[in-house]
Parts: structure tokens; C-alpha cells; sequence
């Protein structure tokens, strides 16, 4: 289900990183190559959508309030 | 170090006690309190457990997160604090990936032959006092192994790092038990000697007598301290830690410790406190918070 427009516009950007594996998923980057387009809201991510490098679920990831390294956007949005 | 086909486990209890007066945060977290796991190499499993059809992992988990296991959920940036122990030639953990978390390993007994993908890659074997910090950053592989008869027991601990996609690296150090007894020694975060780690962290240790009394200061009432001991006996406070019991302690300037058996060992871990909705939430859900 798509979410609340309104919100989307009003909320910040969330950054998760899976407790796994830390591989992370950025709401602002998407995982183009994995499905998920820029912008996509972590609520609008499947339920059944797994952590692409050890198939954490959903519930697995934390959000993080933790910055980029240089060119760290570009690469993560490869990962 | 993380399976999705566990179950979930007991609860590990961390009980709200004050083992300093006017500390901000603390909790005390016994040995058997710890969360418990056993892990053999077999079915699916056996592709990230190595040692088929032998080997098994023993691990004890001071945090808990999410779904997997219930208790506290880290401290600070920590996340994983497990007291891990590879049974059987060739047990460990096969090559898999990470990114972005710090793990460091402390090898306690046995032998760790560790390889990463960090730079141009590592092969290395760690034994007792050998440390390492593996920073994952933008994309790193590592494998885990025990390849002597001896079981190796490790205390590995993942940290969230200060940046994500950091390029990844790789430092290793030795603790010597010999000329560094009697002090608390820096063993990673900024000082000279200590292995670099991307974050606000410091990780230290003392290996001292009964009756010792020693002060852990860090770097500012803002950051807090995990004590955890690894051998022995010591007294903080109210609180007496006997061996792999542990107490997290934060909103003080030191933290004074005594200990109460011969060849006492102890971890400090000093982090910087985060604003961490998950952490709160668990404490405010815990009677006694």
C-alpha cells in the first residue's frame, strides 16, 4: 500500500541498516538495481522484501541516524 | 554471527541497578543472563556454520535485537557483544558479507585464522592477545576459522560505524599479558599503540591481582563504559561482577573498580551514548526503568 502523500512529503528520509549484515537501505537512493526506485518508503517496501546480501526480513533493520563517508551515497546505492 | 532460522530464546534479564550513585544509565547483566546460542553445522545452516558434520558454535549474547532474541538491544553503538566459542577443527564461520558495522575480535584461547576481503585481503591467525578491528565500510567479505583440535573461544563485538561506506579495513594488534599487567591498557580507539576505529569508541583491558583497586575514566560523563569480565572477580560499587558478568554504566566521570581474585580480566568498552529510539523503547518496556 502506497503511502500517505502528505506524509511523504512532510517526513524526513530514513536510513535503515540491516543488524544482519549492515547492509543499509537509504528511502532518499532506492535500490534501482534491486527493484526499488529512488524515494521508495521503507513502509512501501514489501513485507516479504529480504536483506539482498543475507536475507534478513524486514524486521531485522534499525534505523540510523549515521552519515555518508565521501562517494558513500553512489556505492550504496550499488550495493 | 547471526542465523534467521533461530528461534527466538529466553530473555536474557538485564536488571535496572545503580552499581555507581548518580550514574545516568546503568544495568547489570550476569553470565548466565546472557543470551544463549548453539549453532551446529548442519542443514542449511552448514553453509554459513563451517565444520560439517562436527562443528558447532557456543555463543553468549549480552544484546539482543529485534525478533531473533528479546533483551537489551545494544549499548551505545554496540550491537553484538558475543562470548563465542568454535568447536571442533574447522568450525567457524564460512565467508559472507558486510557492510558498514565494525566488528572487532578479542581470541581468548585457541587459534582464529581470520581472512577478509578488506584492501587487498587478508589471511591472518590470531591466538591468545591477538585483537583485530574489521571495518566492513562499502564492502567486505570475511570467513572465521578454528583449524587446530583446540576449541577457540573469541569475544566479538559489531559496532555501528561514525560514517557509512567507508572504505573497508583491517588492523590487528596484540595484548601482552606479561609486560602490561597491572595497568588498563588502550587497546583500540584513539591513543598511542591502539588500533584505529572508525567511530567514537575505545576498548580497554586490565589483567591484575585480588585486592587491586583501579579507576576507568572516560572521556567525558557523556560517553558510557561496558565492563565485562572476562576471568576472575571484581567489585564496582555495590555491584560484585564475577566471571563473564558484566554492567553498563554511563553519566559518570569514573568508574572505579577492585578486584577480588588473582589474575582478574577485564574489558572496558567505551562508547559515545546515542539518542537510540530502539534502546529507549526496550528500557521504558522493562519494570524498574
Amino acid at each position: 500500500m502506497a503511502s500517505d502523500p502528505i506524509e511523504t512529503v512532510s517526513a524526513p528520509l530514513k536510513r535503515l541498516m540491516c543488524l544482519g549484515c549492515g547492509f543499509s537501505y537509504d528511502e532518499a537512493l532506492g535500490l534501482p538495481e534491486h527493484g526499488l526506485a529512488p524515494g521508495t518508503r521503507w513502509e512501501d517496501v514489501p513485507e516479504d522484501w529480504v536483506c539482498p546480501d543475507c536475507g534478513t526480513p524486514k524486521s531485522g533493520f534499525e534505523m540510523v541516524v549515521v552519515g555518508y563517508a565521501e562517494g558513500g551515497p553512489e556505492l550504496a546505492q550499488r550495493a | 554471527m547471526f542465523d534467521t532460522t533461530l528461534s527466538p530464546l529466553p530473555a536474557p534479564v538485564a536488571k535496572a541497578v545503580a552499581p555507581i550513585p548518580s550514574a545516568r544509565h546503568s544495568f547489570v547483566l550476569r553470565a548466565q543472563e546472557r543470551g544463549h546460542d548453539l549453532i551446529r553445522s548442519d542443514g542449511t545452516r552448514s553453509s554459513y556454520v563451517a565444520g560439517h558434520p562436527d562443528g558447532f558454535i557456543t555463543r553468549e549474547s549480552s544484546f539482543n535485537f529485534h525478533e531473533y532474541q528479546s533483551g537489551r538491544p545494544g549499548f551505545g553503538p554496540i550491537r553484538v557483544f558475543g562470548d563465542e566459542v568454535f568447536h571442533g577443527a574447522g568450525c567457524g564461520y564460512n565467508m559472507h558479507s558486510h557492510h558498514n558495522f565494525v566488528i572487532c575480535a578479542f581470541v581468548l584461547q585457541g587459534e582464529l585464522t581470520h581472512i577478509n576481503t578488506a584492501g587487498s585481503g587478508t589471511v591472518d591467525r590470531l591466538r591468545a592477545g591477538d585483537y583485530y578491528v574489521f571495518s566492513a565500510g562499502s564492502g567486505g567479505k570475511h570467513c572465521e576459522l578454528s583449524i587446530s583440535q583446540e576449541d577457540m573461544n573469541a569475544i566479538y563485538i559489531w559496532f555501528l560505524p561514525g560514517q557509512l561506506y567507508l572504505p573497508p579495513s583491517y588492523h590487528k594488534g596484540h595484548f601482552d599479558f606479561r609486560t602490561r599487567r597491572d595497568r588498563i591498557e588502550q587497546l583500540v580507539g584513539e591513543a598511542d599503540g591502539a588500533l584505529p576505529i572508525p567511530n567514537d569508541i575505545r576498548v580497554s583491558r586490565l589483567i591484575t591481582d585480588a585486592g587491586k583497586k583501579h579507576t576507568y575514566r572516560p572521556r567525558s560523563s557523556s560517553h558510557g563504559t561496558y565492563v565485562f569480565v572476562l576471568e576472575g572477580s571484581l567489585r564496582c560499587g555495590d555491584t560484585v561482577l564475577e566471571r563473564r558478568g558484566s554492567l553498563g554504566i554511563s553519566g559518570v566521570d569514573e568508574i572505579e573498580v577492585q578486584t577480588t581474585a588473582d589474575t582478574t580480566d577485564v574489558l572496558f568498552v567505551e562508547v559515545m551514548m546515542m539518542d537510540d529510539d530502539v534502546i529507549k523503547k526496550w528500557e521504558r518496556a522493562q519494570p524498574g526503568h
